[in-house]
């Protein structure tokens, strides 16, 4: 239909609608025909003789409005569920206290519950039970991989010792205590229970004894126990996947044979090694290739974090089909990955992959906590009071004799040893979750008579760790007064106070000859920086993390500064007393070249704007230039700033300079700002916040800027106090009458002074445990002395060698 | 166990006095004849010979510690020209792990005393203050294997770092002072919320792998 160049362009998209209109009615039409020919055959059927494609012609008009659910039906449900599983989450987080009690992972439940009843009721037979594939494929990998890629890797390996001793005895001696006391108790005729052989009851209990790590992350997640704490149980629950999937394929393949050979234990322990090992060579494998691969990525930024998810899903599904486990390649995966991939993607990518990913795992944790409860209920139980409760029964004794037994091993070889507290801790958090669930519907019918008794009891033991325990650790914690994590945000000083004392550390074994831990990071530090990072990252210079880190904030703060300006929200008295006192100056002259350095840098901001937004490529440097220009504007300003001055004209320019990074991002608003720029002139310093991040959250440095935009206020204010602060070391020459400080007392300070988000943080389960709330107090009453800078040829060295992408 | 150089009735008092068992201090004292090639005690110039301590970057601020009389409980100030056996131990006493046992008080004394050897370590002019040339050389040292590094960026890190440092103490002084620089008291609050003293330590009893010195 369409014509050439003759008619005019209007009759076009006419000509175009009518097209649509007869395509949809075609095939509507077509839809029509296709629904009807049952009810066609049928009057076939019946004896009326009209050929086939003359009942279709006669038989159906041209449907206006059809409904076909059929075609859609797989990711309709799929979407449906999605929705309703976050629409859930909102619901709970209405009420705030609500989730401080309960953990989410129940409520979960307890709604999946309810909707169970309700299809259940409806349609009088079992809900969709959550078919284990879709489990075990789909809805755990992600889970894994965010706990993996955050995981805390330093931790992790100075208790490696502990966590794998924990994951592999512990789990081995929980199953097969499990399962020989149950035996015990099915040999008692009296429960009915005679014809559960040994083998079932160990598989049983191989299955049941697995902690989970969805429901660890759940539970967990909310309480902040220290991070030593968190990471023993959280460890124990990825690395004993590996001896759960050795022991349940064991166990069932010794179900199905007939005899059983010494061999096949033999077989057994070797294929233990090959399952843990073997995964974690997957994992690792998959992990350098993907840093290889990211480190030819800079020009395709956009699709960076897609090669995270594959990579590491690959890791996993590989891991599957060779039976391998899947959940220590995906964990040594992202572990290996998180190093490298950080430095090569850009720092968008990296917020991507951060947000995909907890996105992904929220998803996926509420999907599974909701199929939980919807796959209880429905007619594949069978109850039987005597092993229901007596699994219960020794879940809780193994577990707790488990640890306590293992711990007084494991405490000799450790250098300070776990408490009871540690000790009830671990135990008690030692919860089941889906990967039991799954497990057992995984059962063959064939060998298993009793499934459902099996089913019925996980579920209860399910039921009871999440609800009971879960509910109940948190006032336990508190009651026991275990150490809590304290989230301190990165401060340049920590950092090179933790270099500096791993150094000396290392430096004392060295002198006493000990091959400590130290010995070995050291070691490995050194082959990594010799090959591994040269050929995994793209630009490497040897890259110091206090540096990076340092350089990290600078410019996020920069960025947050110019940000702050557009929304901040919190008045402080000091800018409404300002205001009132009706400070409209007239504009000097000197001013008004400031303005007009303002519009021009603001122009050519818009100019970069305007640029086409390409799908293939984001315009990534503009912002890195930004930051730029924002890093040596306030190194300007700073000096500008802290020069001592004696004139109130003198006074206006830093002013206005300070406000050369409101106008950056939001073009927009400038127009406003300049026009009460005078009034507002305050409001710059006192809110800011930024993405939040989980490298750089709260910012040591950033009171500093604050406190020099309110001394602008200050001093506008009262101009014959003149407060500077110098470094005695650092002034050469103004020695004299320099030597006083901010008076910090004299102003009245926002309280809430830089709580104010940019973006509304999104309440993810996990989330929180990684970046810093807002409300954790750092509010910073006392503004931080000022240096006096001298060089300013300093400055500008410092934006050249910024190549840190971005 | 028994060599011929350690005597029973000192190690005692020795033992006491540190804190070690006598089995870590037979351990030890392998180690100081090991290091001082069969004479008394121990000069700066032996440490050289220990191959590891060479790539270490803060490898002199460590030699120093070991000589430095503040650590050695003998002067405020000063370096001593050689350390005995006792002085040897007396330094590795500050790595000792915690033992189950201790009650608070000693327990926050203990921490105490390893910051106070770490403080000694920054502090190179035993004037119990870290000031900002002091903070800005420990970073030399540390980045000094780091070759692409700039002076300027150095320069911003000490200052941004001792920012932070007067940030945190500054409620205290008045408005008319100068910050001097970081004093011990300041010190101990950076270090608050790390457990310093589940960090700090060596394993002493597992030493069966001992690095040979040339």
């Amino acid at each position: 239909m369409g014509g050439g160049g003759g008619p005019p362009r209007r009759g076009a998209p006419r000509r175009l609608l009518a097209v649509l209109a007869v395509l949809a009615a075609a095939a509507a039409e077509a839809r029509g025909t296709a629904g009807s020919q049952a009810p066609g055959a049928a009057a076939m059927g019946t004896g009326t003789p009209p050929s086939p494609s003359g009942t279709a012609f006669e038989e159906t008009r041209l449907h206006v409005f059809t409904l076909d659910y059929p075609h859609v039906q797989i990711p309709f449900e799929i979407t449906l569920w999605i929705l309703l599983a976050s629409l859930a989450k909102i619901g709970f987080h209405l009420y705030h206290k609500l989730p401080s009690i309960v953990p989410e992972s129940c409520l979960l439940i307890l709604v999946g519950l309810l909707l169970g009843g309700i299809i259940f009721g409806a349609e009088e037979k079992s809900p969709p039970v959550m078919n284990s594939d879709v489990f075990f494929l789909y809805l755990l990998p992600p889970i894994v991989l965010d706990a993996g890629y955050f995981m805390p890797t330093r931790l992790f390996f100075e208790n490696f010792g502990t966590i794998f001793w924990y994951a592999v005895v512990g789990t081995l001696w929980n199953a097969i205590g499990i399962g020989i006391s149950l035996f015990g108790i099915c040999q008692i005729s009296a429960f009915g229970l005679t014809d559960i052989t040994l083998l079932q009851n160990l598989l049983f209990g191989s299955l049941i004894s697995a902690v989970d790590p969805v429901a660890v992350l759940a539970v967990f997640e909310n309480i902040h126990v220290n991070e030593q704490l968190y990471i023993l149980v959280f460890g124990e629950s990825l690395l004993n996947d590996a001896i759960t999937v050795v022991l349940y394929n064991l166990f069932k393949s010794f179900c199905q044979m007939r005899t059983i050979q010494v061999i096949d234990i033999f077989a057994g322990i070797a294929n233990f090694f090959i399952v843990g090992i073997g995964g974690v060579l997957i994992g690792i494998l998959l992990g350098f290739v993907a840093a290889f691969t990211t480190r030819f990525t800079h020009k395709i930024r956009v699709i960076e974090p897609l090669f995270v998810f594959l990579y590491s899903y690959l890791s996993y599904i590989t891991a599957e089909m060779f039976h391998l486990s899947g959940i220590m390649a995906i964990t040594a995966c992202a572990m290996t990955m998180n190093k490298y991939v950080e430095e090569n993607v850009s720092q968008k990518s990296y917020t991507t992959i951060k947000y995909f990913m907890k996105m992904l795992s929220s998803v996926s944790e509420t999907l599974i906590f909701i199929f939980m409860g919807v796959s209880t209920v429905g007619k594949n139980h069978e109850w039987n009071w005597a092993f229901v409760s007596f699994t219960l029964l020794f879940c809780l004794i193994w577990r707790a004799l488990g640890v306590f037994v293992l711990t007084q091993i494991i405490n000799v070889f450790r250098t300070i040893p776990l408490t009871f507290k540690d000790q009830f801790i671990i135990a008690y958090g030692g919860l089941r979750g889906a990967i039991c669930f799954s497990l057992v519907f995984l059962l063959p019918p064939s060998v298993f008579p009793r499934k459902k008794l099996f089913i019925t009891a996980v579920i209860v033991v399910i039921f009871f760790t999440v609800f009971i325990q879960g509910i109940t650790i948190r006032p336990l914690v508190e009651f026991l007064d275990v150490k809590r994590s304290n989230k301190k945000q990165p401060a340049v000083s920590e950092e090179i106070y933790n270099r500096f004392f791993d150094h000396v550390k290392t430096g004392i074994e060295d002198v006493c000859g000990h091959w400590g831990h130290n010995f070995w990071r050291d070691k490995f530090k050194k082959f990594d920086n010799k090959y591994l990072r040269r050929l995994l990252i793209r630009e490497n210079q040897p890259k110091s993390s206090i540096v990076s880190l340092y350089k990290k904030l600078e410019i996020k703060h920069a960025i947050e500064m110019a940000e702050s300006g557009m929304i901040s929200k919190v008045p402080s008295s000091v800018s409404l007393s300002e205001y009132h006192e009706g400070k409209i100056k007239p504009l000097s002259p000197t001013e008004m070249e400031n303005m007009r350095e303002i519009l021009t840098k603001n122009l050519y901001q818009i100019r970069h704007r305007t640029m086409s937004y390409n799908r293939h490529s984001l315009a990534a440097d503009a912002n890195e230039k930004q930051a730029k220009e924002i890093l040596i504007r306030r190194r300007h300003s700073l000096r500008e700033s802290l020069r001592k001055t004696n004139s109130l004209s003198r006074e206006r320019p830093a002013a206005a300079n300070t406000k050369r990074f409101l106008s950056l991002p939001k073009n927009t608003k400038l127009p406003e700002k300049l026009r009460v720029r005078n009034k507002t002139s305050s409001r710059v310093g006192d809110s800011s916040d930024s993405e939040m991040d989980a490298t750089t959250t709260v910012l040591n440095l950033r009171p500093r800027a604050g406190k020099i935009l309110r001394e602008q206020r200050l001093r506008q204010q009262r101009p014959p106090s003149e407060f500077s602060m110098e470094w005695k070391n650092e002034v050469d020459g103004s020695q004299n009458g320099q030597g006083e400080q901010q008076e910090p007392g004299s102003l009245p300070q926002p309280s809430i002074g830089f709580r104010q988000p940019l973006l509304t943080r999104p309440r993810f389960g996990t989330l929180s445990r990684e970046d810093l709330t807002a409300d954790h107090g750092l509010a910073r009453p006392v503004p931080p002395p000022r240096l006096v800078r001298q060089a300013s040829q300093g400055e500008r060295q410092r934006s050249k060698p910024e190549n840190q992408p971005y | 166990m028994g060599s011929a150089q350690s005597v029973p009735p000192e190690m005692r008092a020795l033992a006491e006095r540190t804190g070690f068992t006598s089995e870590q201090i037979e351990q030890l004292h392998r180690r100081f004849k090991q290091l001082n090639h069969n004479r008394k005690t121990i000069r700066k110039e032996d440490f050289d010979t220990i191959p590891d301590l060479e790539f270490n970057p803060i490898r002199a601020r460590i030699v120093h510690a070991f000589f430095d009389k503040r650590n050695l409980r003998k002067a405020p100030a000063g370096l001593a020209e050689e350390i005995n056996f006792e002085d040897f131990l007396t330094i590795m006493s500050y790595f000792r792990p915690i033992e189950m046992d201790m009650d608070e008080e000693r327990l926050e004394s203990f921490r105490k005393e390893k910051l106070k050897f770490l403080f000694h370590m920054y502090d190179a002019d035993y004037d119990g203050i870290i000031t900002l040339q002091e903070y800005k050389n420990v970073l030399d040292e540390l980045m000094s294997g780091n070759p692409h590094l700039e002076k300027e960026s150095l320069r911003a890190i000490a200052e941004g770092a001792m920012l932070e440092a007067a940030s945190a103490c500054m409620a205290r002084t008045g408005p008319d002072e100068v910050y001097e620089g970081i004093t011990f008291e300041d010190f101990l609050k950076v270090w608050k919320g790390i457990d310093i003293e589940t960090k700090m330590h060596v394993r002493f009893l597992t030493m069966e792998a001992i690095a040979h010195c040339y």
